[in-house]
């Protein structure tokens, strides 16, 4: 019956051109982009429009996530981290945004697309390397080189660090897609269990309720953990940019 | 004569005045500062479940990129050197290795982690 009815937990992440500009197709990842964009752009220059000493409600959103990023950055990156600060802040805001949105029924979510996460985790990563090379010269690769080893045990160790500093932007990419993508599907196959159990026609239908209430309370957990995968990659990113500040263990 | 009797008596009834206002705000502040404390210690409750979930996000990540870039990558140097599935293993191993070396440098708190401990710091201050 499913089949039939056509509930299809997977094709809300379906991309499709939804006109287009000359040649260029505009999808409607790329209209809830420009949707987010907007959305940030709004908060912080509207909202820090009238410079008001007691903030209103738009300036207090702006201050709040102004507050939250620079205390991030300073604490895990240090004071030298602080001029990275407009592309964490792009980051954090972009991935925050683009989670909260896509919790609204009938949306897109921008971020549930691995492609996307990782250009954003491989735009992180490249800074770090270019910004570490261009700091630090030869010497951020002691990053890779673990102090106080035995000689005999270094290239395993080396080649294990190296894994690992490969591996971060799959982590940091994967993290944030996989978390978005299985979210929204729990949340459509439990809808989708409120409808089959209603359409059912027997008296299975006074069991509805439950999965109702299930989808409930999985929005909610999605709202937290929206805010708490725009955070992580945020603290992950100051994280890395430490890494090429200060290199060497 | 009458008009200083008349400050007077206005400067009396406004220092009574005063002194029932700052002990109705000193009653209203501690009162919030109560409710403030309750506010804060809800608050921290639930940055302390929202940072435990951070690190269980993170350590998850970790492992499953270490074994995934140790995979890909011995998967690609036996498909160029034609010596499968020797690489293959060997790479599983220290992507496996690398995966639960960044745990445990994420658990021992090798790799900072601060801003959270700064923010409750600002917050008890």
């Amino acid at each position: 019956m499913a089949a039939e009815g056509g509930i299809d937990p997977i094709h809300q992440f379906v991309i499709a051109p939804l006109f287009h500009i000359g040649p260029l197709p505009v999808t409607n990842s790329a209209v809830f982009m420009i949707a987010v964009l907007a959305a940030a752009t709004f908060i912080m220059i509207i909202g820090t429009s009238s410079r008001a000493l007691v903030p209103g409600r738009l300036q207090s959103l702006g201050e709040v996530a102004y507050e939250f990023v620079a205390n991030t950055v300073r604490g895990s990156a240090g004071q030298d981290g602080m001029r990275f600060f407009p592309m964490v802040f792009s980051l954090f805001m972009f991935v925050l945004l683009s989670n909260l949105i896509g919790i609204i029924p009938y949306t897109f979510t921008v971020t549930s697309h691995v492609i996307v996460t990782f250009a954003l985790a491989a735009l992180v990563i490249l800074t770090v390397i270019l910004y570490g090379f261009y700091r630090n010269g030869l010497h951020f690769l002691h990053l890779f080189v673990p102090s106080g080893v035995s000689p005999i045990l270094l290239p395993l160790l080396v080649l294990i660090e190296v894994i690992s500093f490969v591996s971060r932007p799959i982590s940091l990419s994967v993290r944030l897609f996989a978390n978005m993508l299985a979210g929204h599907i729990t949340l459509k196959v439990f809808g989708g269990f409120v409808t089959m159990l209603l359409a059912s026609g027997t008296w299975a239908v006074i069991l509805a309720p439950l999965p109702f209430a299930m989808t409930v309370a999985l929005t909610a957990l999605e709202l937290l953990v929206a805010f708490l995968q725009a955070y992580v990659f945020a603290i992950l990113t100051c994280v890395y940019l430490n890494d090429a500040i200060h290199p060497g263990h | 004569m009458k008009e200083v009797d008349h400050e007077d008596g206005g400067d009396r009834a406004l220092q009574e005045r005063l002194a029932k206002l700052a002990g109705a705000i000193e009653k209203k502040q501690a009162d919030s500062s109560e409710s403030d404390r309750r506010q804060a210690e809800a608050a921290a409750v639930g940055g302390e479940t929202g940072k435990a979930m951070a690190l269980g996000f993170r350590m998850l990540a970790e492992l499953i990129a270490g074994v995934a870039v140790g995979a890909i990558i011995g998967w690609q140097i036996d498909q160029w050197s034609g010596l499968s599935p020797v690489f293959l293993i060997i790479f599983l191993m220290l992507g496996v290795t690398a995966g639960f070396w960044n745990m445990v440098k994420l658990g021992s708190g090798k790799t900072p982690n601060r801003s959270m401990d700064a923010d409750r710091k600002d917050r008890n201050d």
